[in-house]
């Protein structure tokens, strides 16, 4: 009996919200817009967007209303480079729709990889992950993984998590690579410089005639008569050329990421480079180009022993030092989705090493939106924007910080999940 | 029958071809017979003894030494030989070759596991994998035609041994004479020689710690066959023979007759290892490499060890990815490598040199150079390649010094045998005279100079190849410089301009012979044509002069410009890259919240430190005079963090994961002293650290907890004192559940089921294990005579502590289930788990952990990345604490131990922990289950003083470590690292300088090592239990 009412409780308290939308209004909280300053007063939600924002704001009838006084109201957090939603258990095969084999995938989209009652999706939003960007993975030697799509973690369908797809084209730059993980030693291998170079460069140049063909392909099916024959691959991979989409092509040294930017200038790309490891040894290019960063979790080791033994934590604040508009994703480096709930301390460990506290909230909010060309849909507490917020007792990066509320997509999302289910439920064994 | 295969008809050429040499020095045979009495007279005589003696005359006579001295009347017998400007030298020594050794008769392959696929896989220590210690140099010499080249450079004896497998057999000492094999050997026995190499991951042993353990089993073995065998001769009536045992009847042998045993060892910790395993049973060792030895000089002197020095230097490896780092620690060791020769040398340390893998005596002699630029004396160069080789391999009687009575083998030359321009006029080995045929000699000057970049075109059978010369004459014409060409790059040898001919050699290796080729070139202006000369072949070479000759000093003054930073510069800077910031005196941390995890936090407290440990903690303590105040500026006080799962600082392997128990291996036999990651882990205030054997087998190796003493040896860093430990494993990694592969073959377990099976036929062989010596100890006799102890068994023994309570287990588990079983086992076998490991499902059963008494060593928030994962939560540590479990959290990854405190930070957010309880999760808690908290995790009085000093908060990541502490000195200091990376950039750039000058193809690019030089590694790659291993 007890067991019947705990399964049907788990049931309800995992389930998507059970209201598709109403009128909220968040009051008295200290507001952090992250566009602007900070005050403490109102925000208004209805139909799924923030309708009204300021200090002096009434709440309209029939809003349902939300007492902040004493918290904070920040943004939804945003994972830039995410595949929450698209696995569930790394070692099983079965359960893994991250990475499709090919090496120029530009047909596939994350939205068909993503199961939405995955349990990784409750975990991650708990601690203020509101929406993501769901990117496939290109395969281990391929270039292209598909197209990405921003998501909110909430949703009864697919449909209803996405916000909008095809944002970017995920890849992953042919980086000249003289290491490499021998698994019959177990130790890394290095190989000579001009082989892997030679290697490179012929990947490189391949990729460089998929665009070639990608941009006759438009300019064939532009005309009136049309003899060739419809390509989805091009088709998808044309939308990247003159930035009507992003592409968000992952480099970690620099001699990769100048080759990127290079290549990006040559096929007129508008690039979002992800990874970055060595981005702050061009940090000043990057910035002038206007080229921004998605970077990996901060907690990583250096890769060379004489490096400073803090580099990867001050990574970020170098970057923002020099201009470089950056955001962090639980994908960026290795594919990490069951730990996304972790970016906040992740970001708060580049605080630790020099990054601003305001840049650090930017680049979990705001800038990831800017980056991906979706502000007009999320990132900062503006009216039109849709709705996603925390009402929190502190900042999001500091660890003993609780969400009160979640809201994604204007509708109030309960914090539950599956571990603390099982925390309440073994508690409970008398 | 008269068909013959054309394969084999192949085979038969190329066999002709290798063994042209062999086919001359037989014709050679048929040369008048050498006469068997020499006499040198006027000669310079460079004993080895120290001694130098002018206008001296020595005699030979049938193979010996029969006089040196002023003023000896010549026999009238004698073949007199006129030493007027030269000198005679003791034949130098090669003091590790495979010369006279066949490539298929070294030993590969024999053994078993030695690389033979098919045979059945290897059980345990007992199946003597990769062991053939009576395979002997000795029984397997053959006709050598590398002898030729080696002896004309003045070597006139070399150390030949089996190269292959653990045990690899005895290697020879022999002289370099052609005929006869047996003729060759001075000591059939001069070492034996280890490897600590593994076979693969496959078959044991597979990592370093299991090839230790394995000849440690040996080792016990052996005393155990000698001790048995003495207790039947004394009684054989009526008892069962011991059997024979081929393997360690010749290692008896060795121990008794005090044979050296060789063991690699290349950087100074390997040093240490060597040492530490040949105290253990009192072997004479010799490291063989000992390229680190520069540093461990006294330590060979004190443990009484000799070196064989590998003369194949260390240096960058070709066509290496330019943007690849150099980590500063190897651009030094290469520059240090050189110098260990003269440190050995100052300590008194024996040692000899080897050629190791250098393609000729050339090369071997540049090495030697660098070795004497690098502060070694010729004479003392001279003694490692003569007495000090012969003494180390036991026929310092025989040769290694011109003096009466001794073998004679001498080098007649202008020179050191080693210096540039020498000129080598006879060796004698054996008596016997080899001497420079005069036909090489020009016969005239040289008509024009061949110095210069010639680029030439040679007409081979398959069509034309391109190669390059260097070539560089001197005034009377001796020419050298080298040839490139697409199998690599060549040194011209025996190079001479004679009028407009030009003539030298070269020698190339081809499946294991060296095959010489002889050039004849005519120089016209700028251009030049001729034949090379291979055996039978004869192909037309013709070419240009691309660039004009070189101006002679440049290369020079780019090797002397190179070092700008001296070898002193460099051995100082050691302890500032890897040691201690400082050592402390008495000192006081003021104006600290003092987390002392004995009591509530003391805010604006302070400790004093003295000797090493906590003398007083307190608000009002008082200070004692002189002692040093450091003041903390409000910040947090701590103890050391302590990591209860680490594999940091292991070497050659974290698993030995060939068999499902492999409780004889340990980790304490390969501490990594040198792995950076005890740097990055102080800098994140951890100061001990329990390092264990990965999950790959339900039982695996024995644990090693260490003090992270960053710029110790392996020895220095162990926690002495601390309980023994062992890992399990439970679950999807020993059972191999997401690490299926082609190339390894199933082992069982693949069920937990059978995981649970393997430990308890464990514990019950360990139990009859057990009873065999308690009986033995009750006092066993025959006749009233003792008997012979039961053989150790390694992995037994393990089990046996277990059972004793002596050795705590730590087993990897995830499932509830599998957590109970185990305990239920340990129940039933008597013993008390010591820690559950990752216990991921714990909260499940943490009412039945508690009451069993293991303490669980969780992660804070890791789950989902395999099936027994998935039910994982980071309140896991909150709950079992909740019921009374003892909790620690731990990283098993070099980064998460950068941030424990972090760690123990989520389970104030999950679960709601107390903040001192949640401290305790990585401190005080860990030493609990380590049972080392008499010594450390808290700040009280008499304990160690390992100390962390925060700016805020322990658990906020807003805090950062500013300083680290263990036993009382300074180890990190977030200050002083500013200044120790300015340092490190500021050497690395001075050093890097001439180094990317000759990267860029400068001269060092042009001398190709025949042989990769030898790898430097400073660390293993990081494993974590979380990945599917």
């Amino acid at each position: 009996m007890r067991t019947t009412r705990a399964l049907i409780l788990l049931l309800i308290v995992l389930a998507p919200s059970a209201v598709r939308s109403e009128m909220l209004a968040i009051v008295g909280g200290t507001v952090h817009p992250v566009s602007g300053d900070a005050f403490v007063g109102t925000v208004v939600v209805d139909a799924g967007r923030i309708t009204e924002v300021g200090p002096e704001v009434s709440v309209p009838a029939g809003a349902r209303s939300i007492d902040a006084a004493g918290m904070h109201v920040y943004p939804g957090l945003m994972d830039a480079a995410s595949q929450v939603g698209m696995v569930e258990v790394g070692a099983v095969a079965a359960t893994d729709d991250r990475q499709e084999m090919g090496s120029y995938n530009t047909h596939l989209e994350a939205t068909t990889a993503i199961h939405p009652s995955s349990e990784l999706i409750p975990v991650a939003r708990a601690n203020g992950i509101t929406h993501v960007l769901a990117v496939p993975q290109p395969s281990r030697d391929g270039v292209i993984g598909g197209r990405g799509a921003l998501l909110n973690l909430d949703g009864w369908t697919v449909e209803e998590m996405t916000v909008r797809n095809s944002v970017v084209m995920a890849m992953s730059w042919p980086e000249i690579q003289t290491r490499q993980f021998d698994f019959s030693t177990f130790s890394w291998k290095e190989s000579a410089f001009e082989d892997a170079k030679e290697e490179a460069t012929e990947k490189q140049n391949e990729l460089r005639d998929w665009f070639e063909a990608a941009r006759h392909y438009k300019q064939a099916m532009g005309t009136k008569v049309v003899r060739a024959q419809s390509d989805l691959r091009l088709e998808y991979l044309a939308r990247c050329i003159d930035g009507d989409m992003l592409a968000m092509v992952s480099a970690n040294n620099k001699r990769d990421i100048e080759a990127v930017m290079d290549f990006a200038q040559e096929q007129n790309l508008k690039l979002v480079l992800v990874g970055g490891r060595e981005a702050w040894k061009v940090a000043a290019r990057l910035a002038e180009e206007s080229v921004p960063v998605i970077l990996g979790p901060t907690q990583t080791l250096p890769r060379d022993e004489d490096a400073p033994y803090f580099h990867p934590y001050a990574l970020p604040s170098l970057l923002v030092e020099a201009g470089v508009k950056i955001a962090f994703g639980s994908g960026a480096q290795r594919s990490s989705p069951h730990s996304a709930r972790l970016l906040p301390y992740e970001v708060a460990t580049a605080v630790a090493n020099g990054l601003s506290e305001e840049a650090a909230i930017k680049a979990l909010t705001l800038w990831p939106a800017e980056i991906l060309g979706v502000a007009d849909e999320v990132g900062s507490i503006e009216p039109g924007k849709v709705a996603n917020l925390l009402v929190t007792t502190g900042s999001p990066l500091v660890m003993v910080t609780e969400i009160r509320h979640l809201i994604i997509g204007g509708r109030e999302v309960s914090t539950d999940n599956m571990h603390l289910s099982l925390y309440q439920k073994y508690r409970g064994r008398p | 029958m008269n068909a013959v295969h054309p394969r084999v008809a192949f085979r038969l050429i190329l066999f002709l071809f290798a063994v042209c040499p062999a086919v001359a020095s037989t014709a050679r045979a048929e040369a008048p017979t050498p006469p068997p009495y020499y006499a040198i007279t006027n000669v310079r005589v460079v004993s080895g003894t120290g001694a130098v003696m002018e206008g001296a005359t020595v005699l030979l006579a049938e193979g010996i030494i029969e006089g040196v001295g002023v003023g000896l009347s010549v026999p009238s017998d004698a073949w007199v030989i006129d030493g007027a400007g030269l000198s005679v030298y003791p034949g130098l020594i090669d003091g590790l070759t495979s010369l006279g050794l066949k490539a298929d008769d070294e030993g590969s392959g024999r053994g078993r596991g030695g690389g033979d696929d098919e045979a059945p896989p290897i059980r345990g220590p007992e199946d003597r994998p990769q062991t053939t210690p009576w395979l002997r140099a000795a029984d397997e010499l053959v006709v050598d035609d590398k002898f030729g080249k080696w002896r004309k450079a003045g070597f006139t004896s070399a150390v030949s041994s089996p190269s292959q497998g653990i045990f690899a057999g005895q290697a020879a000492l022999i002289n370099l004479v052609d005929g006869e094999p047996d003729a060759m050997i001075v000591s059939a026995a001069a070492a034996h020689r280890l490897n600590f190499r593994g076979g693969s991951r496959r078959s044991f042993p597979g990592s370093l710690m299991g090839v230790l353990a394995y000849i440690k089993q040996v080792l016990e073995d052996t005393n155990h066959y000698v001790a048995v065998n003495a207790d039947y001769a004394r009684d054989p009536n009526g008892r069962v023979r011991p059997e024979f045992d081929r393997t360690l009847e010749p290692l008896a042998r060795a121990l008794d007759q005090g044979t050296p045993f060789m063991m690699p060892a290349q950087l100074g910790r390997h040093v240490d290892r060597a040492i530490t395993l040949g105290q253990q049973y009192e072997l004479r060792g010799i490291v063989v490499g000992a390229h680190g030895a520069y540093d461990r000089a006294d330590a060979l002197k004190t443990a009484g060890f000799g070196a064989v020095v590998s003369l194949n230097w260390p240096e960058p490896a070709k066509n290496r990815d330019p943007e690849l780092d150099t980590p500063l620690r190897t651009l030094i060791h290469r520059r240090l490598a050189v110098s260990t020769p003269a440190a050995l040398a100052a300590a008194g340390v024996p040692f000899a040199f080897y050629s190791d893998g250098l393609s000729g005596p050339n090369e071997v002699f540049k090495a030697i150079r660098k070795a004497v630029e690098a502060g070694l004396t010729d004479a003392q160069a001279l003694t490692a390649l003569t007495s000090g080789a012969a003494e180390l391999f036991g026929v310092g009687e025989q040769l290694g010094t011109v003096e009466k009575g001794k073998i004679a083998n001498l080098v007649l030359a202008s020179d050191w045998p080693w210096a540039e321009d020498v000129e080598v006029a006879a060796v004698f080995v054996d008596g016997r005279r080899y001497a420079e045929r005069k036909d090489d000699e020009p016969t005239e000057a040289p008509a024009a100079d061949v110095s210069g970049s010639w680029k030439l075109t040679m007409q081979s059978p398959r069509g034309e190849r391109e190669m390059t010369a260097e070539l560089e004459m001197s005034e009377d014409g001796k020419v050298k410089g080298n040839i490139e060409s697409q199998q690599g790059t060549t040194a011209l040898e025996d190079g001479r301009m004679s009028g407009d001919l030009l003539r030298f050699k070269t020698t190339r290796e081809f499946g294991g012979r060296s095959r010489t080729a002889s050039w004849s070139l005519t120089l016209d202006g700028e251009s030049i044509a001729g034949t090379m000369n291979a055996g039978p072949m004869s192909m037309d070479v013709s070419g240009s002069r691309s660039a004009a000759p070189s101006d002679d000093e440049s290369d020079e003054t780019t090797d002397q410009e190179a070092p700008v930073v001296s070898l002193d510069e460099l051995r100082a800077a050691g302890p500032q890259i890897q040691g201690k910031v400082r050592a402390m005196g008495t000192f006081a941390v003021t104006n600290a919240s003092v987390w002392t995890l004995a009591g509530p936090v003391i805010e604006n407290g302070t400790v004093v430190v003295r000797n090493g440990k906590i003398q007083a903690v307190g608000r009002d303590v008082s200070i004692p005079d002189g002692a040093e105040v450091i003041d903390a500026q409000g910040g947090a006080l701590i103890p050391g963090i302590i990591d209860c799962h680490s594999h940091m600082a292991i070497e050659g392997g974290v698993n030995e994961g060939s068999l499902n128990v492999t409780a004889m291996v340990g980790i304490g036999d390969v501490v990594n002293p040198d792995d950076i990651g005890i740097y990055r882990a102080l800098a994140g205030g951890v100061t001990s650290a329990n390092l264990l054997h990965g999950s790959a087998n339900p039982i695996g190796g024995r644990n090693q907890i260490i003090k992270l003493r960053w710029g110790m040896g392996a020895e220095d860093m162990k926690f002495s004192g601390a309980p023994l430990g062992i890992k399990f494993a439970l679950g999807e990694n020993p059972k191999r559940s997401n690490w299926r592969s082609s190339d390894i073959p199933d082992r069982y377990p693949q069920t937990r089921m059978g995981v649970m099976d393997v430990i308890r036929q464990a514990f019950t062989e360990a139990r009859e294990y057990q009873r065999e010596w308690a009986s033995y100890k009750k006092g066993a006799k025959r006749g009233g005579v003792k008997l012979a102890p039961p053989r150790r068994d390694l992995k037994l023994e393990a089990l046996v502590e277990i059972l004793d309570g002596e050795r705590l287990v730590h087993s990897h588990c995830y499932r509830a289930d599998e957590i109970l079983q185990l305990m239920r086992l340990a129940d039933e076998f008597g013993f008390t788990v010591g820690t559950l490991q990752h216990v991921l499902e714990g909260y499940k059963v943490a009412d039945e952990i508690a009451a069993h008494g293991a303490g669980a060593s969780t992660f804070s928030d890791w789950w989902g990345y395999k099936v027994e994962a998935y039910e994982a939560i980071p309140y896991n540590a909150a709950l079992m604490s909740e019921r009374g479990v003892v909790v620690s959290i731990n990283s098993d990854s070099a980064e998460e131990v950068r941030h424990l405190n972090q760690e123990a930070g989520k389970c104030v957010k999950w679960g709601g922990m107390d903040e001192v309880e949640a401290l305790k999760l990585v401190t005080l808690n860990p030493a609990r289950q380590l049972g080392i908290d008499n010594r450390v995790g808290s700040l009280e009085v008499g304990k160690d003083a390992d100390m962390v000093i925060y700016d805020g908060h322990p658990l906020e990541i807003a805090s950062v470590v500013q300083k680290t502490f263990v036993d009382g000195d300074l180890y990190f200091d977030r200050e002083t690292d500013t200044a120790r990376q300015a340092f490190l950039e500021e050497l690395k750039t001075k050093m890097n300088g001439p180094e990317e000058k000759k990267e860029d193809g400068g001269a060092a690019n042009t001398e190709t090592p025949s042989k990769p030089s030898p790898e430097v590694r400073w660390a293993d790659e990081i494993y974590t239990c979380r990945e599917a291993h």
